[in-house]
């Protein structure tokens, strides 16, 4: 008789789903949904006026461009209406990691359309580790979620999913198995249905973590893209191909994230919060194209 | 706060210079300890919390025209977990500091006794690399007794081991870091037992091997089957298994008290020629 647990062998058998696959074990694909979750990978040559200082001009458009496709309404405003209403009081859930935070220009442009769309600006918060005790964020009835894409050191990858640890009474406790149980934050704290739009903020992204912070600017590229989607697993398995494919860019070889970002297959395949199989996920492309990678 | 913090948090403060090559310390600095490493570090402090390390010293040094340098000094209790932390990322170029030390991407770091030190220069210039440097030296010197490796680190064939690197540990979730075998702790690992890994490759072809030394016979037997049932459950006889891939998977309970495990090597008589190597180096 066999003892219950997750082991290596258990994912080699089921769990190989690309892009985690490259990240950590090969096979199949998981074949048991058949919907396919929409995700824009929007970048710009122009995003960056220098190095982690983002053009406002450029993000504004680019958020629009990616808010319009996604949800195949013309006007960016009218897209946003169609995500929130006047009523709604909005949170904007940003990351403030001291590095790479989410950039000012990135809230800036979401705040912008969610006010274009009818909501008070009294009724906005922009919050990251504050978000147990922000007013606004106590009476959200929706949720913006927009955070840094890069590799992190005991998670494998701070991704959209892993942004919501702060809604949470002691961050810490999710740290078990490398963060891999991140997925059932979303259903816990209902946070899963109030999300309206994932932002994936890939604009210098860490490719490679090292030290006590997990950062040289050694690691960082200007990448220069957004990818958005309402899917948050699906963003965040987008946003690991990108980082994959730049560290085998970099390294000359396969660099598999480390620790493997087993939280993100995990919220698909034991939380159902989303799909992260490629192959699933139907990807619009954006933009500007030199070094895209994926 | 009673004596013994008192003594542990001055000898961290005495390790470190106030001034350096133009640069200044910002204040005395910042002590963070298990419960308060996140409020510094993000989730990178659970390394230091799975090697149970006493007391962080933070000192961040300025100087006008120059990138900060961070000087982070980890009171490690044991020169065990020094070692081990060190271990944990063994990348980049030897610097000749401490009893190890690496330095890349603006990040020198180093072990000596029970300290394990990091120092980090937020943009490489040529000044701040050689200052990374000279505080090293400093912090190495001021370190005055050395500690000893553990002795499971010699127990590895030097033959195709990947770079000489040997990460040393005795928490499954730092196991997991390096190679994920499974979400529960099948090898019942603790602080009463010593386990490293290290990777390997020949003809091309990569492999793990994992060693770990337990505190008495039962244990090592309880491990033992436990990895069997949870991990070879088909194959518990010969404790030899290839996996979908065709790779090769073994397990031998040597000299009573010792486990060795080889994953995902290329071929049955990579396993058997492994095997004997270490059985050769065991106590």
């Amino acid at each position: 008789m066999r003892k219950k647990g997750l082991t290596r062998r258990d994912f080699l058998r089921l769990a190989a789903v690309s892009p985690l696959a490259g990240a950590f074990l090969s096979g199949p694909y998981s074949k048991s949904q058949s919907s396919k979750s929409k995700v824009v990978l929007i970048r710009d040559k122009n995003a960056l006026e220098a190095f982690k200082n983002p053009d406002q001009e450029v993000i504004q458009k680019m958020l629009d461009d990616a808010v319009t496709t996604l949800l195949d309404v013309q006007d960016p405003v009218n897209a946003w209406k169609t995500l929130v209403k006047p009523s709604d009081v909005v949170g904007i859930k940003s990351n403030v990691w001291h590095y790479i935070p989410t950039p000012a220009e990135v809230e800036k442009a979401i705040k912008k359309r969610v006010m274009d769309a009818g909501v008070p600006e009294k009724n906005i918060g922009i919050d990251d580790r504050g978000v147990k005790r922000n007013p606004v964020f106590e009476k959200a009835t929706v949720l913006i979620n927009a955070r840094p894409g890069r590799t992190h050191h005991w998670s494998g990858m701070g991704s959209c999913i892993k942004n919501y640890i702060m809604f949470t009474p002691r961050a810490s406790a999710w740290h078990g198995d490398s963060c891999a149980d991140l997925g059932k934050i979303w259903k816990e704290y209902n946070l899963r249905e109030k999300t309206k739009l994932n932002i994936l903020v890939m604009l210098t992204p860490l490719f490679h973590g090292i030290g006590p912070h997990h950062y040289s600017r050694k690691y960082v590229w200007e990448y220069r893209g957004l990818v958005v989607g309402k899917d948050p697993v699906a963003v965040d398995s987008t946003g690991v191909r990108i980082l994959q494919a730049k560290r085998k860019q970099y390294f000359g070889e396969e660099k598999p994230l480390q620790p493997p970002p087993k939280h993100i297959f995990l919220a698909d395949t034991r939380h159902h919060l989303g799909v992260s199989d490629p192959q699933r996920i139907d990807l619009i492309k954006l933009g500007w194209k030199e070094g895209i990678l994926i | 706060m009673c004596q013994s913090h008192e003594n542990k948090e001055s000898q961290l403060q005495d390790l470190l210079p106030s001034r350096i090559n133009g640069w200044k310390a910002q204040g005395e600095g910042e002590f963070y300890g298990p419960e308060s490493i996140f409020d510094y570090i993000d989730g990178a402090g659970e390394v230091y919390r799975a090697y149970n390390f006493k007391k962080l010293l933070a000192r961040k040094y300025s100087q006008k025209g120059q990138p900060h340098i961070h000087a982070d000094v980890f009171d490690m209790g044991e020169s065990r977990n020094a070692f081990g932390v060190f271990t944990h990322d063994l990348e980049g170029k030897k610097m000749g500091l401490g009893q190890g030390s690496t330095y890349k991407g603006g990040l020198l770091s180093f072990w000596k006794g029970r300290f394990f030190v990091s120092l980090y220069a937020e943009e490489m210039t040529e000044k701040a690399t050689k200052t990374l440097k000279d505080l090293g030296s400093i912090v190495d010197s001021r370190i005055l007794h050395p500690g000893k490796k553990p002795s499971i680190v010699l127990r590895f064939p030097q033959q195709n081991l990947i770079d000489q690197k040997i990460h040393y540990f005795y928490n499954h979730l730092i196991l997991n870091y390096h190679f994920f075998l499974a979400d529960k702790n099948i090898l019942i690992l603790d602080e009463n037992t010593d386990a490293a890994l290290g990777k390997y490759r020949q003809d091309g072809q990569k492999y793990i091997l994992l060693i770990v030394h337990y505190p008495s016979v039962q244990k090592t037997s309880r491990a033992h089957q436990n990895f069997l049932d949870s991990y070879m459950f088909e194959s518990k006889e010969k404790a030899l298994i290839q996996t979908g891939e065709g790779k090769w998977t073994a397990i031998q309970k040597m000299k009573d008290s010792w486990l060795v495990l080889i994953f995902e090597a290329p071929s049955s008589s990579v396993v058997e020629q492994t095997m004997k190597a270490v059985k050769n180096k065991l106590p």
